[in-house]
């Protein structure tokens, strides 16, 4: 369903991220919610010990906290407005939207923390992400009483 | 012997934040955050100096916060010499207790090699050109404090360690059945990058038997030394790691007037 690693806030493009990221793990120490995990073996040799967000376990709630502390840059230190952040996209599948399919449903728009913008409902009650405002940060994904989920971030973003 | 005793509680206060630095970050408590790559103490930040330069040639940027935060490490070992190997590294202390296990089980290594500097320079080089090639961090994977430090972290949060530590068993093995001390002094490009920074004036262990300190010869600082050096010989460099060691020993012997001395010039 992913086929890259979902980043924390401020991240540099991948392959430059993967070249700057020291692994020291400073950023999951600072997340006060877990939400940072370190990729291990196991992922691959090339992402072990560089911080991964799986937002169906913790999402990323944009408290701003880890981009100052990076040693290397490898997250842009000087990020710290949650609007400006571009971890990923959502993506709503409207096959499994419980909304899409006639039920009512609303979790992903009252949580999604840029409230009304990056999410918006349309005429008929069903939600629609804005792609120029959302940040990617999964908290709709977590939230989601879909399984899998319906609406999951597709990480990689501009910022 | 108060010396031997100094060392050895800051060895383990060092093991045991590694895992109270992540609990208190997690609990809100953020004085001191980060790992052996890169620690922020208060507003001092301190990044490991090889992670520094590989990160230099990954990037191929200079990154100010990142040079700034060389400055403490860089600065002590110009002065101290390599200190963080033989007072702080939870790998040497892992490899003391690998050597002390070894000699006390009557493990007899396979090989040994000469003190010649040349092998963990050549690790060291290459290292950082596979970084410079690679465009990726080769040295982060290589940091045996590092991934102790961030595994360490790792139990903390979440009840597990990566295979990362097989790095960890590797020298477990190397270092019991195949060459003694082979990490830390021949192969590890921290405490290599370290001992790059030696200088004329950085503090060392000198052998001087100026007025009334008289060798014995009682070779009890040879017995001392956890890496095998001979500190009669007088130069025992690159290889010490300033631990003092020999110098406990010798002062258990002679007292006050031994041969042995920490001094910064020689």
């Amino acid at each position: 369903m992913r086929d890259q690693l979902l980043r924390p806030p401020g991240a540099l493009p991948e392959r430059e991220f993967l070249a700057t990221c020291i692994r020291c793990g400073k950023c999951a120490q600072s997340c006060p919610y877990g939400a940072i995990r370190i990729a291990g073996l196991l992922d691959g040799i090339e992402t072990m010990g560089t911080p991964v967000i799986r937002p169906r376990k913790v999402p990323c709630y944009l408290c701003m906290k880890c981009p100052p502390v990076c040693p290397s840059g490898a997250l842009k230190r000087t990020l710290t407005k949650k609007e400006e952040v571009r971890m990923g996209t959502a993506i709503i599948d409207k096959k499994t939207c419980l909304a899409w399919q006639g039920t009512l449903c609303r979790s992903c728009f009252d949580d999604c923390p840029i409230f009304d913008e990056a999410i918006k409902m349309d005429d008929k009650l069903q939600p629609v992400v804005v792609k120029d405002k959302c940040v990617g940060c999964g908290v709709c994904e977590n939230v989601c009483p879909a399984d899998p989920a319906a609406i999951v971030v597709q990480p990689g973003g501009k910022a | 012997m108060t010396r031997k005793i100094a060392r050895k509680t800051v060895q383990l206060s060092s093991i045991g934040l590694l895992f109270l630095v992540p609990f208190l970050n997690r609990k809100g408590i953020t004085a001191v955050t980060g790992t052996l790559y890169s620690l922020a103490v208060g507003p001092v930040w301190l990044t490991d100096p090889v992670i520094g330069v590989q990160t230099i040639l990954t990037t191929m940027r200079l990154d100010a916060t990142l040079l700034l935060s060389l400055l403490v490490p860089v600065g002590l070992a110009l002065v101290l010499g390599r200190v963080f190997c033989s007072w702080v590294c939870p790998q040497n202390t892992l490899s003391e207790l690998f050597d002390a296990l070894a000699n006390r089980t009557g493990i007899r290594r396979l090989f040994t090699l000469p003190f010649t500097p040349i092998v963990r320079y050549t690790v060291l080089v290459l290292v950082l050109l596979a970084s410079l090639v690679l465009r990726f961090p080769v040295v982060s994977l290589l940091s045996a404090p590092g991934i102790i430090s961030v595994q360490a972290a790792n139990l903390v949060y979440e009840a597990a360690v990566g295979l990362e530590l097989g790095l960890i068993a590797v020298i477990a093995v190397l270092e019991l059945f195949i060459v003694r001390c082979v990490w830390c002094n021949h192969l590890c490009p921290v405490g290599g990058f370290l001992g790059l920074l030696r200088n004329r004036s950085t503090m060392k262990v000198v052998f001087s038997e100026d007025g009334s300190r008289a060798c014995g010869r009682c070779r009890v600082c040879i017995d001392a030394c956890g890496l095998g050096l001979d500190p009669m010989e007088g130069r025992v460099y690159p290889y010490c790691h300033n631990c003092g060691d020999c110098i406990a020993a010798c002062e258990s012997v002679k007292g006050s007037e031994n041969p042995l001395q920490f001094r910064f010039r020689s």
